[in-house]
């Protein structure tokens, strides 16, 4: 059977975000055999570039939606216009990211069109004729699977949980356009304030060293500060529930919601690795994870995976290195060369 | 203001998560300890600010579990909350959000509610759906990852900022009544204070059976739950501290990562 299935772009400042091609490895998956009717569905005021771009990429049909004045993602907007759109074509799955705009709308979607809601999916497994998808709970701990009983199935996708899909295209997508006219005096757009993690150098550093719960109180994070201070151009981070705890700045954070970093050097000091705290440094050269918890997730992603406390583990870390440095340096030492 | 807040009962994150003998879900030993979801005590707290702004606010507490979840709305009246709703639930598996969702907006339909909280998700399930689906069953507004509230007395709209990916905020005008999911560090949440909680003992908590609630198809079924498969892509040092310390002295230096 042919599958019918609606993705829905996300776009942010004239961008198209990767998850959007991610969103159509997903689609092939729930399609087991053959090829599923994909469409993909943009929303915004200034679109048409954007769904030209889609429909060349993927040779895949795109509705833009022009909504004059939504230049910026508003949830009360989506939500009235997607279930419209929905209404009149239906499809059996409607794809969206599992991005903060994403989570917003999609629950919302699926009650409005009376079908089910699966967030957070990170793959899809076809086993005996039922289609199931893969999602974490319990910080990553348990993975289970979900089989959704009524349709439209709309479905929110872990951005880089599957690799982006790139068809031999040797066409270019239909593109339909259409133009809602819509307000919503209920909710209204009013501007937005810069991420306080703007200039923190985070970005820039060759080597970040961050912390994460596993310090346990706010002046442990010397510790981290310590490990730092042996790289040149480094800088410190930290996970969100610390930033939350106010044990450091927002600006410090590392993940979706915080700075995304992909330094040479990324080192992950007590912290489990929540998918938010991975999406934004996997992307590092090299990662070193220390943690006493050897579960945590964070040692699925790492080069280097060390089962320690960092309070033992870097304070010895710090000094041996000192000591082999001091030692290699009265090895090279032989004085004055013009004597030698 | 009139807030309800839904609050969830979770197991302590440090506690280990077993599937159970059936497979069907997470094994509930006895040696497990219970906590209210993290990410509502953000939700508690801030209507508990609300309210010390805006004078007669009075914040209502609902939870949807088995008997022992009506801990958390204990914890919940001795933070400061004024009333407690326990739809009791005692199903010993997976409760998708669609069905605690219909339950508590049913509830809250006739009650004249001007803000509904919740956490951004629960910390065990992780779904996030249960707030967004409450909005849209009473067809108010909801706004997700809300990270700052600004509440004016004696009108009815809120200013809201809500965090979007790479820490900015979109700041939004809402009407009331509205739903709102709080995001993580929007506030420090309070302890409990005694005498709120020796006050909160006299409280009678009401008790709403879930069946009484008209039957709804919960639209997704939990097939299997796994151990996620290890694949981890680097090494694990072994032996002594002073070994692994040794270990990734030289890694690091081979790679001249470490000068």
């Amino acid at each position: 059977m042919i599958k019918k299935i609606a993705i829905i772009a996300e776009h942010h400042r004239g961008q198209i975000m990767p998850v959007t091609y991610e969103l159509l490895t997903l689609a092939q998956k729930i399609q087991d055999t053959g090829l599923p009717e994909i469409c993909f569905f943009i929303l915004g005021d200034d679109i048409e570039t954007l769904a030209e771009t889609i429909s060349r990429d993927t040779g895949y049909a795109v509705h833009g939606v022009h909504v004059p004045g939504l230049s910026h993602y508003n949830g009360a907007l989506y939500k009235k216009i997607l279930p419209a759109l929905f209404i009149e074509e239906s499809f059996d799955y409607i794809c969206a990211p599992h991005s903060t705009s994403g989570m917003d709308y999609a629950p919302a979607l699926s009650i409005a069109l009376g079908g089910s809601c699966i967030t957070g999916v990170e793959d899809v497994i076809q086993k005996d004729g039922t289609t199931c998808f893969v999602r974490s709970m319990f910080g990553g701990k348990i993975s289970a699977r979900f089989a959704a009983k009524s349709t439209p199935v709309v479905l929110t996708l872990q951005p880089g949980a599957l690799k982006a899909f790139s068809p031999d295209k040797k066409r270019k997508g239909l593109l339909k356009k259409s133009v809602r006219q819509i307000h919503d005096d209920k909710m209204i757009f009013t501007g937005t304030r810069p991420s306080p993690s703007e200039g923190s150098g985070l970005a820039s550093a060759e080597v970040v060293v961050s912390g994460g719960r596993g310090i346990r109180e706010s002046q442990n994070f010397k510790y981290i500060e310590m490990l730092a201070g042996l790289f040149p151009r480094s800088a410190t981070g930290g996970s969100r529930p610390i930033c939350d705890y106010k044990w450091i700045t927002y600006g410090k954070q590392v993940g979706i919601t915080g700075t995304t970093v992909s330094p040479k050097l990324y080192f992950a000091c007590g912290i489990s690795g929540a998918p938010q705290h991975i999406e934004g440094m996997k992307g590092a050269g090299f990662i070193v994870a220390i943690n006493t918890d050897p579960d945590a997730p964070v040692f699925q992603i790492a080069d280097v995976s060390i089962v320690e406390d960092l309070m033992e583990f870097i304070p010895l870390f710090v000094e041996t290195f000192k000591k082999k440095r001091r030692e290699e340096d009265e090895r090279n030492d032989v004085g004055d060369p013009f004597l030698a | 203001m009139k807030i309800l807040v839904c609050v969830k009962q979770v197991m302590e994150s440090e506690s280990p998560v077993r599937i159970n003998d059936f497979g069907r879900w997470i094994s509930l030993s006895s040696s497990i300890r219970f906590e209210m979801n993290p990410f509502d005590a953000y939700a508690v707290e801030e209507a508990l600010q609300i309210k010390e702004k805006i004078t007669g606010s009075i914040i209502h507490i609902i939870t949807v579990g088995p008997d022992k979840s009506r801990d958390v709305l204990s914890r919940a009246l001795g933070m400061g909350a004024d009333e407690a709703i326990h739809i009791l639930d005692n199903r010993m598996d997976y409760r998708p959000p669609s069905l605690t969702a219909s339950w508590i907006a049913a509830y809250a339909e006739d009650k004249g509610y001007d803000l509904i909280f919740t956490g951004i998700m629960s910390v065990d399930e992780m779904n996030g759906q249960t707030g967004p689906m409450i909005g849209q069953l009473l067809s108010i507004p909801c706004c997700t990852a809300t990270i700052r509230t600004q509440v004016y007395p004696g009108q009815n709209h809120i200013l809201v900022e809500r965090e979007i990916e790479g820490g900015a905020r979109d700041i939004f005008d809402i009407r009331l009544p509205c739903v709102l999911t709080l995001q993580t560090g929007i506030n420090s949440p309070r302890y409990p204070s005694l005498s709120m909680v020796l006050r909160a003992r006299k409280k009678e908590i009401a008790v709403i059976p879930a069946g009484s609630f008209e039957k709804k198809n919960p639209g997704v079924a939990l097939q299997a739950l796994h151990y996620p498969e290890k694949k981890n892509k680097g090494i694990f040092l072994n032996g002594t501290i002073e070994n692994k310390v040794d270990q990734l002295i030289d890694i690091l230096a081979k790679k001249a990562l470490l000068v």
